[in-house]
């Protein structure tokens, strides 16, 4: 009986609980080195750095479960800002610049999707010619300079407040609760999920699985474009050099959170958390003062534990 | 007969609340070719992980040659010369024959680890001569056939000194040449004194090949026989622990002339010739023919899962052309693949998620949500419609029986009530009880209308589940008959182009 009772705990904190639980022993470890850790102010920071990695992470949650990678994230992101702030600069509507950047971040995740489904290349491969692609695009545009002085008021989505929390954080849980529902309660969730377990079963299911290989790089375009026009709101300036490694950090805050890379398993709130497990990590890390440099290091190792953790079924 | 090489005694395996093997003691000789039989979760499987070390025994003992030996691992069944030929096969496509069969043990020359080309090369070669086989030991395991690459597997548990082979459903997917070739090297390796297990259902196998069968029943050995000294039927009766009454459930046939699906010429290159054929509703229609003849081609086309094959598909009169299986699937055609495995079911999914995964329009609110309620329901309707065991829907695939997994299979598409059911391989690798509940369920689905294809190379099945059969051989239809106008043997000789066995 006590081996069963064991068995049981010992599943529940593989799963996300454990991760919680990981992630609550984390805030109190910084809390009790640091006095600036738990104060309102420096938590509200958290979230707004957990916030475009989050909302990139979730469009990569999409791909993964579905079996694929998408490694152009980090230079869609700067394409975007960077035709955000172009259209704003000549045209003067932050409505027009925005619908444009997230059109920028579409218009890649289509290609991307189908040069996998209809090309039928590897999505490695065609996404790491796209992080080339996008990122080049962004660098030859601009002239390698950043996009500066933009409108004041275009600021409000990457640095405003509404009540004293970030605008981007209420953007990025009301992505993640839309994200959520679809992966998690609809058919169009299961079908995803389904395609990264069994893409022969899928499609002898009569499952219309080309259709929904594309969505999820479609999603992860928009939703890294979405990414993209918030840091380049946050900074008011347009970096044809931003996000860079972001495609990396994400992806690791994905597989921290229980998803498999090689499809069909992985939830949101698992992304959620690692996300969030990531950003408190480096928010605390700079409290403390430890160096950038053996910063990675300490990223890198708590990568490979949780990894380990998850293996020794 | 010869010295006992193996004994096992008094073996004990659960998992979980499973009582896997309780209390299983046999014995295998020298040269005995031994079979295992019994339902599908009756312990061959488990029997045979436990002898190779996948997995450990909770309790009992293992004597070889006299001795009692632990096998903890792979590696030490191996060191002790227990070799098993899995069905799932442990060779590399893009590597030679000959490097496969030395594969981890290859002659090397000494200090830098170079391959020894030639020696290795004589030795492959005396070993294809041996057991009198022409596999050219150049050509690369992707480029041979599936019973070649099982005759070469034995060859390599041979190269590593393999003193007891242990074989799991050796011939399923093999074609009769195929078979008759793997059990000509069994006899040699007979005749060399080494002793085998030879786990299978199929009886007419285990007649041909085997001296002795241990029947297994809900993990007990239920009793050993000389296969000569046992029919058929006693071995049915043991295996099941009752009587089945009839192995092919028999049903009224009514005749309807309303043709739901029909092709015209349809031609694939290299694979099939100006195929016409009729399907009419509640009609049980058989398609058979050796391995390779072309039937599982006819079915992918039907439900367009290739879209090599040209010609024209009618279905109620009105000619269609679908794109993907999702088109065939909106029409009222279901598919059941022949691979239930990877590509019927998704393993790790609960029978639910399977259950619901092409229906899952019926469990959801607001034409997106998912509804567990609903989801519940359907599936459980279902599942007790098909006598799914057990009832717990959230167990997932992977621990099903194999007669379970089947019935998932086909309870998915029967949500859907179809007009149409293809199914290639039906009763593939599930056991006799499951057999009779998978016929006794095509039955009532012919009887209330659907018109039902089945591709089979078991002619046996074909002879007495069909209302019509048709006959491929090497993708042309040489025959059409009544299957009351025809028996076994001689669509056995059809298949085989040896005349009509007249």
């Amino acid at each position: 009986m006590v081996s069963k009772k064991n068995q049981v705990l010992k599943k529940v904190l593989r799963g996300e609980v454990g991760l919680f639980l990981a992630l609550v022993a984390i805030v109190i470890l910084f809390t009790l080195l640091s006095d600036y850790f738990l104060i309102s102010k420096n938590l509200f920071n958290i979230t707004r750095q957990v916030s475009t990695n989050l909302i990139v992470a979730i469009g990569m949650t999409f791909v993964i479960i579905n079996g694929e990678i998408d490694l152009s994230v980090g230079g869609v992101a700067a394409l975007s800002g960077v035709a955000t702030a172009s259209v704003l600069v000549s045209t003067g509507s932050i409505t027009l610049a925005i619908i444009v950047g997230i059109l920028v971040g579409m218009l890649v995740g289509v290609i991307n999707g189908v040069l996998v489904v209809y090309g039928k290349v590897q999505s490695f491969i065609v996404t790491l010619a796209m992080m080339g692609i996008a990122r080049g695009t962004a660098l030859f545009w601009t002239d390698g300079r950043p996009i500066s002085n933009l409108l004041e008021k275009f600021g409000f989505f990457g640095a405003g407040f509404v009540r004293s929390i970030p605008v981007s954080t209420i953007i990025a849980v009301f992505i993640f609760i839309i994200a959520y529902i679809f992966i998690h309660r609809t058919k169009h969730g299961l079908y995803i999920r389904s395609i990264g377990a069994n893409l022969e079963a899928s499609k002898l299911s009569a499952i219309p699985i080309n259709r929904y290989r594309i969505i999820t790089f479609i999603v992860s375009g928009t939703l890294s474009g979405v990414a993209g026009i918030i840091i380049t709101s946050r900074l008011l300036s347009a970096q044809p050099i931003a996000a860079e490694g972001l495609e990396l950090d994400v992806i690791a805050a994905v597989i921290l959170g229980g998803a498999s890379l090689s499809g069909g398993v992985g939830t949101m709130i698992g992304t959620l958390l690692g996300s969030t497990i990531i950003a408190v990590i480096d928010n605390g890390m700079n409290l403390v003062g430890i160096s950038a440099f053996f910063q990675q290091i300490v990223k890198g190792i708590i990568i490979l534990t949780a990894v380990l953790i998850k293996r020794r079924e | 007969m010869g010295k006992t090489i193996l004994e096992v005694k008094n073996v004990y395996k659960n998992f979980g609340g499973v009582k896997a093997l309780q209390d299983v003691s046999l014995s295998l000789k020298e040269a005995e070719i031994h079979a295992l039989v019994g339902e599908n979760g009756a312990g061959k499987s488990t029997l045979i992980k436990i002898l190779t070390g996948v997995i450990k025994m909770d309790e009992g003992e293992i004597i070889l040659n006299g001795e009692k030996t632990k096998i903890e691992n792979p590696l030490s069944a191996r060191i002790n010369g227990i070799v098993a030929i899995y069905q799932e096969l442990s060779l590399i496509e893009n590597l030679s024959v000959a490097i496969n069969i030395f594969l981890g043990h290859e002659p090397i020359k000494k200090i830098i680890g170079w391959i020894n080309n030639k020696t290795l090369m004589n030795r492959a070669s005396k070993y294809l001569k041996e057991f009198k086989i022409e596999t050219d030991l150049n050509s690369r395991i992707s480029e041979i056939g599936l019973g070649e690459k099982r005759i070469i597997e034995i060859l390599k548990a041979m190269s590593i000194n393999a003193k007891i082979l242990l074989f799991d459903e050796p011939t399923t997917g093999m074609s009769a040449t195929e078979i008759d070739t793997l059990f000509r090297i069994m006899d040699k390796l007979k005749k060399k004194k080494i002793p085998m297990f030879y786990i299978s259902h199929n009886m007419e196998e285990i007649f041909r090949i085997c001296d002795k069968v241990t029947v297994l029943r809900n993990g007990r050995n239920v009793g050993t026989y000389k296969t000569n000294a046992v029919d058929h039927k006693t071995l049915v009766r043991t295996m099941l622990g009752r009587k089945i009454e009839e192995e092919y459930p028999k049903r009224k046939l009514k005749k309807s002339r309303d043709i739901l699906l029909q092709t015209e010429d349809f031609f694939a290159k290299d694979m099939l010739k100006k195929i016409n054929l009729n399907l009419y509703k509640g009609e049980i229609l058989g398609v058979t023919g050796t391995i390779g003849a072309g039937k599982s081609e006819i079915g992918e086309a039907f439900f367009a899962v290739t879209k090599k094959i040209e010609g024209k598909l009618r279905m109620k009169g009105r000619e269609i052309n679908f794109k993907a299986p999702i088109d065939a699937y909106k029409n009222g055609i279901a598919y059941i693949p022949e691979d239930r495995k990877t590509q019927g079911l998704f393993l790790n999914y609960s029978i639910e998620d399977n259950l619901l995964i092409t229906n899952i329009n019926k469990a959801v609110i607001g034409k997106l949500f998912i509804s567990s309620k609903k989801k519940r329901k359907f599936s459980l309707d279902i599942s007790k419609k098909l006598r799914i065991v057990p009832l717990d829907m959230t167990t997932s695939a992977l621990n099903l029986s194999g007669g379970n997994q089947q019935k998932v299979v086909i309870g998915k598409w029967l949500i859907g009530s179809p007009e149409i059911l293809i199914m290639d391989e039906p009763t593939r690798g599930i056991d006799v009880g499951a057999k009779v509940e998978v016929f006794n369920l095509i039955n009532n689905l012919a009887d209330s209308g659907v018109g039902i294809i089945i591709l089979s190379s078991e002619f046996q099945e074909v002879k007495n589940i069909c209302d019509r059969i048709i006959i491929l051989r090497n993708g042309e239809i040489v025959k059409e008959i009544d299957s009351k106008d025809i028996t076994t043997e001689e669509i056995f000789s059809l298949s085989l182009g040896a005349g009509d066995g007249k």
